[in-house]
């Protein structure tokens, strides 16, 4: 195994040609053959972009999930789309779940929305989830009596979809949690909560056979350390974007990271240089003792970016990735 | 004008068919020539058959420039025929608010089309060089405005954080890579420097002509404001918003919608020289008749007097983005419940949540009609 690689964390922005059929479809000037094969197509095409950037794990795109909620919202028993609201601090929207009864797994959600045939038969698949308190916090509970009863629920629906994925092929989960970091106002999340958490992650996660990973994203991780330290996860994902690295160098790590070094918020293409140094910076300062996996990869979903920009960063994470392996 | 509870409009109006396709030099059906003048009668809008010949003709860009004209004359009167005091052209004039003011300015360029959800997107443009002013983007079409019509106008104007806000920062972002390592650091500086200059160079020389070109009124449209509630971003909006409007003799108003109220109530009291907090609270209100406890979609209004807020409103009582027909006895209902939880009458405007553009006209025409008529009610029950 590697000691440094790459990969994607989130939703891939759609290419000109599926913006144009989906947007065709909305007016009913394409039909749903059309469009499928414009999926199918677009999604060659990312998988074929981590392909030629020589990525160590990899995902379909992701791009028939209209948000990160919405198969959970679709397929599970128990849950409604609700309006739209808006996603963080960003222009962009998504439905948010509506808990009106016992929330049930009736079939693997994922699956039905993943192209797992357009993914390298030899090469590890990635899969990405909401985490339990990001689904908790950003869903309206009508049924469950406390916070508590409706993460551990969902993180036991999360742990036998993640058993699931493990069936079908895939190495690696990542459960994205950006609302655990994301205080713009309270600045940061209980302790009582970063317990809940905890136990939830325990349930979703441990003793499953697939290396998984909490991003965090949209806020500063430094404020969840030292508890994240202790999280039943493999690696640890932080966004270099919003997190005081100053702080987070102060703790040493004994799990891997995601190093979120690209901005998937800014179409400004980075200068490799200056992600290595801060790369090393890091990974020099919170390994003291033995290193361990690191991963150079977006600070989140790439979709806040149009295709091609996106095309272009993704040769920027591998050339740090690249210039990183020689280095350690 | 109505001295208590005047009634404006907030914006937008959907653009008409003959006035899309024609604007784009695409053939009209008959059906879509006809409906134009259809409504022109139904406006009363005298020699509505010179736009059907018009939109009967070959593409120019004379052409084009007279549709718009009469798109504007025709929503203009739209909005008289409501019976509204305040009025302006519907925006038949901008593309969209976000991309009338970017493809105007000097400096940016689309990078093509982000995810807003499901299947919709938004064409989204990076900042890459310094923003520089090049010609007008809203006199001509004020003037157009005043010339057409009695009533009492107010500009609608993207303001610069919502505009600083929905566009990527490369320029600043590179400029400032050297000076500031930190990279949270340096996206918030980088945005502080594209936002002022934004201002300096482009929105105070676009409203100094407005001014002088006789504009009495400018609502500055933010629906960005309270994306970001961290302190130190409301307070740069708060900076932006007092910065843009700095010793200009002119009536400022603030229009904010589907938003943190929590967040901006705190703020608004150190908004200088805004005049009128334009807020959307019908669509967050239940359809029920009646003052008190039912009307719990206006409750955060608490909010903003708890924090000092003196100003007027222009309080939301039509839903635009459902095609219900608000009764005039709710609208009423709605006027009457703030008037009394405030206990200043004259501190209310009546309006629509935000600009009806998601509304067909038929629909929109008779909202604003109830909303015109439910004001008439409330100064009746305070009679």
């Amino acid at each position: 195994m590697r000691m440094i690689g790459c990969y994607l964390t989130g939703i891939f922005p759609r290419p000109k040609e599926l913006v144009e059929a989906t947007r065709g479809y909305d007016r009913g000037k394409v039909d749903e053959n059309e469009l499928e094969k414009a999926f199918e197509n677009s999604t060659l095409k990312v998988v074929n972009a981590q392909s030629s950037a020589e990525f160590s794990y990899f995902i379909d795109g992701m791009l028939k999930w209209q948000d990160l909620f919405r198969p959970f919202t679709e397929n599970l028993s128990g849950v409604k789309a609700g309006s739209l609201t808006r996603w963080f601090n960003n222009n962009i929207f998504y439905r948010k779940p509506i808990i009106v009864g016992d929330i049930r797994r009736k079939q693997s959600i994922v699956k039905e929305v993943t192209y797992t045939k357009y993914l390298p038969r030899k090469l590890p698949w990635k899969a990405i989830l909401l985490a339990p308190y990001t689904f908790v916090q950003l869903s309206a509970n009508r049924f469950y009596k406390d916070m508590a009863e409706f993460m551990f629920k969902y993180a036991r629906i999360l742990r036998e979809e993640i058993e699931d994925l493990a069936q079908l092929g895939f190495k690696y989960v990542q459960l994205s949690d950006p609302a655990l970091v994301y205080k713009p106002i309270d600045m940061s999340v209980s302790k009582d909560e970063l317990n809940l958490t905890s136990e939830a992650l325990k349930i979703a996660v441990k003793g499953t056979p697939v290396t998984t990973c909490l991003q965090t994203f949209f806020g500063d991780f430094s404020r969840i350390l030292p508890e994240a330290l202790d999280f039943s996860v493999d690696h640890l994902g932080i966004d270099l974007y919003e997190t005081d690295l100053k702080k987070l160098k102060e703790y040493s790590f004994e799990k891997g990271v995601a190093l979120g070094l690209v901005d998937s918020r800014s179409s400004l293409v980075e200068d490799e240089d200056e992600l290595v140094k801060v790369a090393e910076e890091i990974v020099g300062s919170i390994y003291s003792s033995k290193m361990l996996e690191v991963f150079v990869c977006p600070n989140c979903d790439l979709e806040f970016l149009p295709w091609e920009r996106a095309e272009e960063k993704l040769k920027v994470i591998s050339g740090v990735a690249d210039r990183l392996r020689e280095e350690f | 004008m109505n001295n208590l509870f005047p009634t404006q409009e907030m914006g937008s109006l959907a653009k008409p068919l003959w006035r899309v396709k024609g604007y784009r030099g695409k053939p009209l059906s008959k059906e879509e020539i006809t409906e134009a003048v259809n409504w022109g009668r139904k406006l009363g809008i005298k020699n509505s058959d010179e736009l059907a010949k018009l939109l009967g003709e070959k593409d120019s860009s004379g052409r084009r420039k007279s549709i718009l004209e009469w798109s504007a004359r025709y929503a203009i009167r739209f909005f008289e025929a409501t019976g509204l005091d305040v009025v302006f052209d519907g925006e038949q004039w901008r593309s969209e608010m976000y991309e009338h003011v970017i493809r105007n300015t000097f400096g940016f360029q689309f990078l093509g089309y982000v995810k807003s959800f499901d299947y919709r997107y938004f064409n989204k443009a990076a900042c890459v060089d310094k923003p520089r002013y090049v010609k007008p983007f809203y006199v001509d079409e004020f003037l157009f405005t005043r010339e057409n019509t009695e009533k009492k106008v107010k500009v609608p104007y993207t303001g610069p954080y919502t505009l600083v806000d929905w566009t990527f920062n490369e320029y600043y972002e590179k400029r400032l890579s050297r000076e500031v390592r930190d990279f949270k650091r340096r996206k918030f500086e980088a945005k502080r420097a594209f936002l002022f200059d934004l201002i300096k160079e482009v929105i105070r020389p676009e409203i100094s002509k407005l001014v002088a070109s006789g504009a009495k009124w400018i609502q500055i449209d933010e629906p960005a404001a309270t994306t970001n509630p961290a302190e130190e971003e409301m307070e740069l909006f708060v900076k932006s918003f007092n910065e843009t409007v700095r010793d200009f003799s002119c009536v400022f108003s603030l229009h904010n919608c589907y938003s943190n109220y929590e967040v901006l109530a705190k703020y608004a009291c150190k908004l200088r020289n805004c005049s009128q907090l334009n807020l959307e609270f019908a669509n967050r209100d239940s359809r029920q008749s009646g003052i008190g406890n039912t009307r719990k979609g206006y409750k955060e209004i608490k909010l903003f007097e708890e924090h000092g807020f003196r100003g007027n409103y222009g309080l939301g009582v039509i839903d635009v983005h459902t095609d219900f027909i608000e009764p005039p006895e709710l609208v009423r209902d709605r006027i009457l419940h703030v008037a009394k939880m405030i206990g200043d009458f004259g501190r209310v405007y009546v309006s629509p949540d935000c600009g009806l553009r998601t509304r067909t006209w038929e629909v929109s025409f008779q909202k604003l009609r109830n909303m015109v008529l439910g004001a008439e009610l409330a100064r009746k029950a305070l009679k």
